[in-house]
């Protein structure tokens, strides 16, 4: 059966403002306040206010303010429709692609994505209780945090493959020194090779600067139709693919270096009409070095087991061009779209990638919970 | 930590038995403890008692939420679908693809040497 998900609105909906509150480790505000500072920055940005907003959608986990909190909270007049999302970083795109669906359904006509998280100072992640069932298996044997998993699936990368640390080493240095050009970035401070070999244990064969960032912090973009966002002041982004899903085996299935994304990529570059060729700029979900390795082969741009090779090879299509999560901050999946939408309207300054027309954003490849999404983004031609 | 997926695994460990679920229509044999059968979708099944031995498939050395302590993911010889996780006791480091045998523990979890 041909999967034509989501196929049919190719192009309907687009991105047409990013907003972001600053990026701290303690934002001394609650969730709430962060959500609705990020959206309101990101409505300024598209050039609207709330009185046209009608849709609002996150993802959480029980960890930040519900869109039924934040509408009343922002005085919505006329709030349609929202969507809340239980679940973390696997789901963060599929938030854009259900909001997308929603507007090309006439069912809303602007809808607000966003998440907003105090990840350091409230809620951390990394120490957050896996709420998978499985966990009833792994967590008695002090099997606890995503930096674990993420660990034992790299060592097995590391085994069948031959990926180095140097490799690793590779995707932390150079995203290190792509926040140095963005002013938002938490860590802009460049590294070496030598920084990260020297960085401490979390998890071996994870060192610190494997892991990304926790971060307070919130992120909002704003989708509509097309035709609406060629009326308004940017360029608009357009979506052009979106996927979620995947993973049909769980996350510790037949073969460990094998994530979600292997399953959703072909359906996603079919909905586009694209290939990993024809992505300009990669903004690729960065909560462990490891995960770039992975995405970079099951998205299709270098062979199963060359990841860490095709990423430290200075050849690798621009990636996580903000810095990622190692280095910008952590909000969960939807920095990493904004910042795409950033390069596609050419505005992403001192690390703008010439004549970025294609954007790939990618979500947590379904490791930790057996899915993912992703979106493609065209800059409107 | 149990819940009610994982109590009867658990009951069986405390009472030494090294099982797995088996689908009683198709054979398939699982784990984590599953009601359904995911091939067949029967919900008639049975523990299997199984070889307590498997390969190593990864394994992490833990320094933030349990220092110093190996995890090891195994697989299991006769039930190549299955994976376990637990401690890994033996003196020297684990390696991809080594023989890792069951130990029962005092509070009825298994850990591997
Ligand atoms: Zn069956």
């Amino acid at each position: 059966m041909a999967k034509r998900l989501l196929g049919g609105i190719r192009d309907r909906t687009a991105i047409a403002g990013v907003g972001y509150t600053s990026f701290s480790k303690d934002s001394g505000v609650s969730t709430l306040t962060l959500a609705c500072e990020a959206i309101l920055a990101a409505l300024d940005d598209a050039g609207l206010t709330p009185d046209d907003v009608d849709g609002l959608a996150t993802h959480r986990v029980g960890d930040s303010a519900p869109p039924s909190t934040v509408g009343p909270a922002l005085g919505l007049p006329a709030p349609s429709w929202y969507l809340d999302q239980f679940g973390g970083g696997s789901v963060s795109h599929s938030v854009i692609a259900q909001a997308a669906l929603a507007v090309a359904a006439g069912m809303a006509d602007v809808v607000v994505c966003y998440r907003a998280i105090n990840a350091r100072s409230e809620f951390r992640m990394g120490r957050a209780a896996n709420p998978a069932p499985e966990a009833a298996f792994q967590a008695p044997y002090g099997y606890v945090a995503p930096a674990q998993m993420y660990a034992m699936y790299a060592r097995a990368h590391m085994t069948k493959y031959g990926t180095q640390p140097e490799h690793f080493g590779a995707i932390a240095v150079t995203e290190r020194a792509a926040a140095a050009k963005n002013p938002r970035a938490l860590m802009r401070t460049p590294i070496t090779l030598d920084d990260y070999l020297a960085s401490r244990w979390i998890a071996e064969p994870f060192r610190l600067l494997d892991c990304c960032l926790e971060t307070d912090g919130a992120c909002a973009v704003v989708v509509t139709t097309t035709e609406r966002a060629r009326d308004l002041p940017h360029p608009p982004v357009l979506i052009t693919a979106a996927a979620f899903g995947g993973g049909s085996h769980p996350f510790d299935g037949p073969d460990m270096t094998v994530s979600a994304a292997a399953e959703l990529s072909p359906r996603l570059y079919s909905m586009a009409g694209l290939g990993p060729a024809d992505v300009d700029v990669a903004q690729i979900y960065d909560c462990f070095t490891y995960s770039v390795v992975v995405q970079f082969e099951d998205y299709g741009f270098c062979a199963k087991g060359e990841g860490g090779l095709y990423a430290a090879s200075g050849s690798a299509v621009p990636y996580n061009t903000h810095g990622g999560f190692l280095s910008e901050g952590y909000v969960h999946g939807i920095n990493h779209i904004a910042e795409a939408v950033s390069q596609l309207r050419g505005d992403a300054g001192d690390r703008q990638v010439p004549g970025a027309e294609v954007a790939l954003s990618t979500a947590q490849p379904g490791y930790v919970l057996a899915a993912t999404s992703a979106l493609i983004l065209r800059k409107d031609t | 930590m149990s819940d009610r997926d994982s109590a009867g695994w658990r009951s069986a460990v405390a009472n030494g038995d090294f099982v797995i679920q088996q689908c009683s229509t198709c054979d398939t044999r699982r784990f984590p403890p599953r009601e359904f059968c995911s091939v067949c979708h029967s919900r008639t099944w049975q523990w299997q008692p199984v070889e307590p031995t498997g390969t190593i498939e990864s394994w992490i050395v833990d320094h933030t939420f349990a220092p110093g302590t190996t995890i090891v993911m195994v697989r299991l010889t006769n039930a190549p679908t299955c994976v376990m996780y637990g401690r890994w006791l033996a003196e020297t480091a684990p390696s991809a693809g080594q023989t890792a045998h069951a130990v029962f523990t005092d509070d009825a979890l298994i850990d591997w040497h």
